[in-house]
C-alpha cells in the first residue's frame, strides 16, 4: 500500500436494460453508495446486482469468466469508451479508482449489427467464431508430437505472430470503430498465422475466406481512424491491418480458385 | 475478370479502389495547384500554360478520361462504403468517446470522421467549378472572348463564387489531410520507420491544398472591387501584381 485509500464512492449508473434480442430496451438509472475504489468494475456491478435482487428486480446481465483480463469474455461501453477509460485493460481489470465520487456512469452493450444484444449488456459474438471457422486454422500432420526443432522460426516472426495472437476476441475493436468494423480482429487472426511457417499452406485461401465472412456478418469497412488500436485491451496494433491488406492484395492477384 | 471484380467488391477490395483513385486524385491536385499558381506570375505566363495544355489533345483526352473515371469510382464507392458503414453500427451509442490520447482535435470533428461530409462538400464545389470553368454555364456573355487569366478573374471576383471556392478548398484540404496517409495504410504500405513521416506529410499536404487553392478566391476578392462596377480605374490587381508606383488599372486584360 503506497497510496492512501481514496474516498469511497457514491455513483449514479445509467445502464441499458433489454430482456431479449427482439424486445426494445431502455436506459435505467441506479444509485450506488459506499463503493470502494479498490473494487473492479465488475465487482461494482456485482454489488448493484445484489441490491437489485434484494429489491426484487432482475439483475443486470453481463458477460464475464476469468476476471483476470485474459479470456476476453467481459466487455461493455463505459461512458462511451470500450472497456472504460483505462488503456490496455479489460472491463474486469478496470478499477473503480478511475472514477470520482458523484460520477454518472453510462453503461451500454457493444453496438454492432453483427453483435445482436442477447440481454442487457451481453451481446452475441458468434460472428467472430464464424470468421475464425472460415480460415483461422492450419493443416498439420496429426500423430506423434513433432520434434521441437523441426520447424525453425526466426525470433522476430515468432514475436510478430505472438503480438497478433494476443487478441482475446473481446470485440472492443468493433465497439470502438465508427463503422463497427472487425478489421482489427480479422487482421490479428490473419497476421497471427501468416507469420508462422505452419500458416503458409492456407495463406491465400485464409485471407479471402475470412474477409468474405467478415463482410457477410455485416461488419463495416476500415476508415483507418485507429480507434480500435486505442481500445484494444491486448494492444493489437493497426500495423496488423496493413499486413492483412498486403495479404489480401497478394491473395487477390495469385489465388487459383 | 470475375475474380478481380469479386475481390474488389469486398470491404478490403473497395478500400483498395478508394485508395488508388484517391492517390491519383491527389496527384492531380498537385499538378492542378502548380498550374494555378502561375496565376500569380501573371496573365501571360498563365495564358501560355493554358494554351500549351490545350494544344496537347491526346494527353488532355487521356487525362480527362482517367480523371473522370477516378472521380466516378471514388464517389460511387464513397456512397457504397458509407452506407454499409452506417448500417454496420445499427444502433448508435448514447455516449461515445475516443480512447486515442494522441488526438489533437476531438474525434467528432477529426478529418477521418468527416471523410464523407468533406467529400460531399468537395463534390458540390466540383459541380460549380466545372460549370464555371469548363461549361461556362450561367455566365451569359461575360466570359466570351476572355483570356484564361481574365476568365479566372471574373469568376473569382464573384462574391458567391469566392465563398464556394474557398469553402470547397478547405474541405478538400481536410479530406486529404487524413486521406493521403489513410491510402497508404489501405494499400498495406506501413512501416514503423516511416509511418510518422507519412502521417505528418499527409497533414502538411492538407494544409498546402487548403491554403493553396483557397488563396485564389481570397486574394482576388480582397484586391478587387465587385465585378458589377465596370469603371476600370477603381480595380486593383492581385497583391503580388501590384507595383508600388504603377497606376492601378483593371486586372482583366480585356
Ligand atoms: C480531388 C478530390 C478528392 C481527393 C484527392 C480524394 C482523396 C481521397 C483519399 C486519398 C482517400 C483515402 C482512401 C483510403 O482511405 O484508403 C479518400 C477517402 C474518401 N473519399 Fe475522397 N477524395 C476526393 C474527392 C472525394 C469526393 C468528391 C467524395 C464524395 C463523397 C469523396 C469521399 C471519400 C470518402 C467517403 C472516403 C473515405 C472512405 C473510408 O475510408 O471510409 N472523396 N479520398
Ligand atoms: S472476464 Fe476474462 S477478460 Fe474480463
Amino acid at each position: 500500500m503506497t497510496n492512501p485509500a481514496k474516498k469511497r464512492l457514491s455513483l449514479h449508473l445509467r445502464i441499458w436494460r433489454q430482456s431479449r434480442t427482439d424486445e426494445a430496451g431502455e436506459f435505467r438509472d441506479y444509485q450506488l453508495q459506499d463503493i470502494s475504489p479498490d473494487m473492479s468494475f465488475l465487482e461494482m456491478l456485482d454489488i448493484l446486482n445484489q441490491q437489485l435482487i434484494e429489491q426484487g428486480e432482475a439483475p443486470v446481465a453481463f458477460d464475464h469468466d476469468c476476471r483476470e483480463g485474459i479470456c476476453g469474455t467481459c466487455g461493455m461501453m463505459i461512458n462511451g469508451q470500450a472497456h472504460g477509460p483505462d488503456h490496455e485493460t479489460t472491463t474486469c481489470q478496470l478499477h473503480m479508482r478511475h472514477f470520482n465520487d458523484g460520477d454518472t456512469i453510462i453503461i451500454e452493450p457493444w453496438r454492432a449489427r453483427a453483435f445482436p444484444v442477447l440481454r442487457d449488456l451481453i451481446v452475441n459474438r458468434s460472428a467472430f467464431d464464424r470468421i475464425i471457422q472460415a480460415g483461422g486454422y492450419v493443416s498439420i500432420k496429426t500423430g506423434q508430437a513433432p520434434e521441437g526443432n523441426a520447424n525453425l522460426i526466426p525470433q522476430q516472426h515468432q514475436e510478430g505472430s505472438l503480438d497478433a495472437a494476443a487478441c482475446i476476441g473481446c470485440g472492443a475493436c468493433v465497439a470502438a470503430c465508427k463503422n463497427a468494423s472487425a478489421m482489427l480482429f480479422t487482421a490479428a487472426k490473419v497476421s497471427h498465422f501468416v507469420q508462422l511457417p505452419q500458416g503458409a499452406p492456407e495463406r491465400t485461401k485464409r485471407v479471402l475466406a475470412m474477409i468474405n465472412q467478415h463482410d457477410e456478418e455485416g461488419f463495416g469497412a476500415c476508415t483507418n481512424t485507429s480507434e480500435c488500436e486505442a481500445a484494444c485491451p491486448a494492444a493489437v496494433s493497426v500495423s496488423h491491418i496493413a499486413r492483412l491488406n498486403r495479404e489480401y492484395l497478394k491473395a487477390m492477384l495469385t489465388a487459383t480458385d | 475478370m470475375n475474380w478481380l471484380m469479386n475481390a474488389l467488391s469486398s470491404s478490403v477490395g473497395r478500400k483498395f479502389v478508394m485508395a488508388l483513385t484517391g492517390l491519383f486524385l491527389c496527384l492531380f491536385l498537385v499538378i492542378h495547384l502548380a498550374g494555378n499558381l502561375l496565376l500569380y506570375v501573371g496573365p501571360e505566363t498563365y495564358g501560355n500554360y493554358a494554351h500549351a495544355l490545350h494544344e496537347q489533345k491526346a494527353f488532355l483526352l487521356l487525362s480527362q478520361v482517367l480523371l473522370y473515371s477516378a472521380f466516378l469510382l471514388h464517389i460511387f464507392l464513397a456512397f457504397r462504403l458509407t452506407a454499409s458503414n452506417v448500417t454496420a453500427r445499427f444502433v448508435s451509442y448514447r455516449k461515445k468517446a475516443s480512447k486515442r490520447d494522441d488526438r489533437v482535435v476531438a474525434s467528432v470533428v477529426a478529418p477521418e470522421a468527416w471523410m464523407f461530409r468533406s467529400g460531399a462538400i468537395v463534390l458540390l464545389f466540383l459541380i460549380v467549378h466545372l460549370t464555371d470553368f469548363k461549361f461556362e454555364f450561367g455566365w451569359g456573355e461575360v466570359l466570351a472572348g476572355q483570356t484564361p487569366y481574365g476568365k479566372a478573374g471574373v469568376i473569382l471576383r464573384d462574391f458567391g463564387r469566392a465563398i464556394i471556392y474557398a469553402l470547397g478548398s478547405v474541405a478538400l484540404g481536410v479530406h486529404v489531410s487524413h486521406g493521403l496517409a489513410s491510402a497508404f495504410q489501405s494499400l498495406g504500405v506501413s512501416h514503423p520507420k516511416y509511418n510518422g513521416c507519412v502521417k505528418w506529410s499527409s497533414v502538411a499536404f492538407g494544409w498546402i491544398v487548403a491554403v493553396g487553392f483557397a488563396s485564389f478566391p481570397v486574394i482576388w476578392a480582397l484586391t478587387a472591387a465587385p465585378p458589377s462596377q465596370t469603371q476600370p480605374a477603381t480595380h486593383a490587381q492581385p497583391a503580388s501584381q501590384v507595383q508600388p508606383d504603377a497606376p492601378h488599372t483593371h486586372a482583366l486584360p480585356i
